[in-house]
């Protein structure tokens, strides 16, 4: 049954009024001198008060103690430990005390736990977060490692691009230079061409007087034969001529024969018949010298003939040569305007390569660009990985801060005893 | 005053009188003669008659030489032979009172005797002694 202090205080009021009372009443019947009654009732009504009130400012205190230690050991961090009252028939406010110290206490025990939990939780937390920094920290190292020999590498990029540069202006100053020769190759080809074609004009020019030389001596050799195909002719008609002188030689001879036979008749008919011989002979011997003069003309139109015949031939020849030179220069015409052509299409080539370079100029002028672009975004990249790096250095540092603060509060929560089971 | 065909062999010139010859012909078609040789080259168709050939400058020693076209036909008197001669020249007058007696080394080859003419020596042949020597070599 509970009875509230204030209720208990005015019960042991009572009481020590009562047993005051009761003992006045009692005294009277005891055989007790008078004079003492009065000393003894005083005395009695004390002892009962003292009684009454020792024994509740006993449970009163002991269960105030109670409390008191048991704050003290809270205070201390103790909070293993329920409150426990001694069991009373009467409990009053102390025990609801007691209870809400209890309450207070296994609050306070969760929220440590709680807390040493969490701190726990925390520093894992904070060493995973260093952990994981370091590991940023050294990825970021990394990082800027491979940003370094990216670095490194765009620097040999550039000067590769410089070097290309460089190298692709060389090689159009070559293709310049190609171009030029080949219009200089062109030019002279076309030189050649126009020196061919007019040394062909001559050559065909000179034919046309072989062939008209060549004509007049093949005329004049058949002139010739004819010549002495007519000198045949008058060598026939020698031969007849000495024919008929021989055939009248013979008549002579005989007619003389025939006049000597006669005797003095014939001797006129001999006179005639010697005449006529003469005449026969003096005949043969014009025809005798005839056919020498023919054949004299005859072996000079032979010797001419031959000569003309050796005319003709080297005019062929001639002709042959100059025909053959006439093919050369076409020949030489032909391979100069091929390489005429050959030189144009190198030369528009050569345009075309300059302008293939220039594009490639430039292009290599974009890389150029891109490289130093790309080394500027490298140096930012460095830069941020530096920063990163550097805010990574300082989250490690935060999180051993955090680490360090989760331990010292790991530290002072452990100040606190909780239960056993609790306790690591 | 003698008129003599003369021709020439070699250097030679030989004479013959003109009383000795019949006519002087133009290459006339020559016949083979069976058993033919020597002097004797074969025989012509003279007017119907048959005439016997004698190579002139073969019987003289000079064989093998060049020959007239033209031949001598002797008279009927000196069998009608037919001479093959060379270089039959012309007709000439011969004075026979300056023929002289044939050199020694043409003893016996038909010469009569050498005339004088114009420089040259005149070998005049000996007509009937060719006859004879025919004669006596083919027997007729």
């Amino acid at each position: 049954m509970r009875i509230e202090i204030s209720y208990k205080f005015i019960i042991g009021f009572l009481i020590v009024v009562v047993s005051g009372v009761v003992v006045n009443l009692v005294v009277p019947h005891l055989q007790i001198p008078p004079e003492f009654q009065q000393f003894f009732s005083v005395t009695c009504a004390l002892v009962v008060g003292l009684i009454f009130g020792s024994i509740f400012s006993r449970a009163f205190t002991a269960n105030i103690r109670r409390l008191t230690s048991a704050g003290d050991q809270i205070s201390q961090g103790d909070l293993s430990e329920d409150i426990q009252l001694k069991e009373s028939r009467f409990p009053d406010e102390t025990s609801d005390l007691a209870n809400a110290m209890n309450h207070i206490q296994k609050s306070l025990r969760n929220l440590v736990g709680d807390i040493r939990g969490i701190s726990f939780k925390v520093a894992g937390s904070a060493q995973n977060l260093s952990g994981t920094s370091q590991e940023v920290s050294a990825s970021a190292q990394e990082v800027a490692r491979t940003v370094d020999q990216i670095s490194k590498g765009a620097e040999t990029q550039a000067e590769m691009v410089e070097e290309s540069n460089r190298l692709f202006k060389e090689v159009a100053i070559s293709i310049n230079l190609v171009a030029k020769a080949a219009k200089n190759v062109a030019e002279s080809a076309h030189q050649t061409v126009e020196t061919a074609k007019s040394g062909s004009e001559m050559a065909s020019v000179s034919l046309g007087s072989i062939r008209q030389v060549l004509a007049e001596a093949e005329s004049s050799s058949q002139q010739m034969y004819n010549f002495i195909g007519q000198l045949q002719r008058i060598s026939k008609f020698v031969e007849v001529i000495n024919g008929v002188a021989q055939k009248t030689n013979l008549l002579a001879l005989n007619a003389t024969i025939e006049a000597a036979r006669a005797g003095e008749y014939g001797r006129g008919f001999a006179v005639v018949a010697e005449e006529i011989r003469k005449l026969a002979d003096s005949s043969t011997i014009s025809a005798n010298e005839i056919t020498d003069l023919v054949e004299g003309i005859r072996a000079e139109g032979q010797q001419v003939q031959s000569s003309m015949g050796q005319v003709i031939e080297e005019m062929e020849s001639s002709r042959e040569a100059v025909d053959r030179t006439n093919q050369a220069f076409s020949a030489i015409t032909q391979k100069a305007v091929g390489t005429q052509t050959k030189a144009n299409s190198i030369a528009e080539l050569s345009v075309q390569q300059i302008s293939s370079a220039e594009q490639i100029t430039r292009a290599i002028d974009e890389i150029d660009k891109v490289v130093s672009d790309n080394a500027a975004a490298t140096e930012q990249v460095s830069a941020a990985t530096q920063e990163q790096s550097a805010a990574m250095e300082e989250l490690a540092q935060s999180a051993l801060h955090l680490s360090n603060l989760s331990e010292t509060m790991l530290q002072i929560v452990k100040q606190f005893k909780l239960a056993e089971e609790d306790q690591d | 005053m003698a008129l003599t065909l003369i021709f020439t062999l070699e250097e030679e010139v030989y004479g013959l009188e003109i009383d000795a010859i019949q006519e002087i012909i133009e290459e006339p078609a020559l016949h083979y003669v069976p058993r033919a040789e020597g002097v004797l080259t074969g025989a012509i168709n003279f007017h119907g008659q048959v005439l016997a050939v004698i190579d002139l400058p073969t019987l003289l020693g000079f064989p093998g030489r060049e020959r007239d076209h033209r031949q001598v036909v002797l008279t009927p008197e000196f069998k009608s032979l037919v001479l093959t001669v060379s270089n039959i020249q012309r007709i000439v007058k011969l004075d026979l009172t300056t023929l002289q007696p044939p050199p020694e080394n043409t003893q016996g080859r038909a010469i009569r005797g050498v005339a004088e003419l114009d420089e040259m020596m005149v070998k005049l042949l000996d007509t009937d002694e060719i006859i004879n020597q025919l004669e006596n070599q083919y027997g007729e």
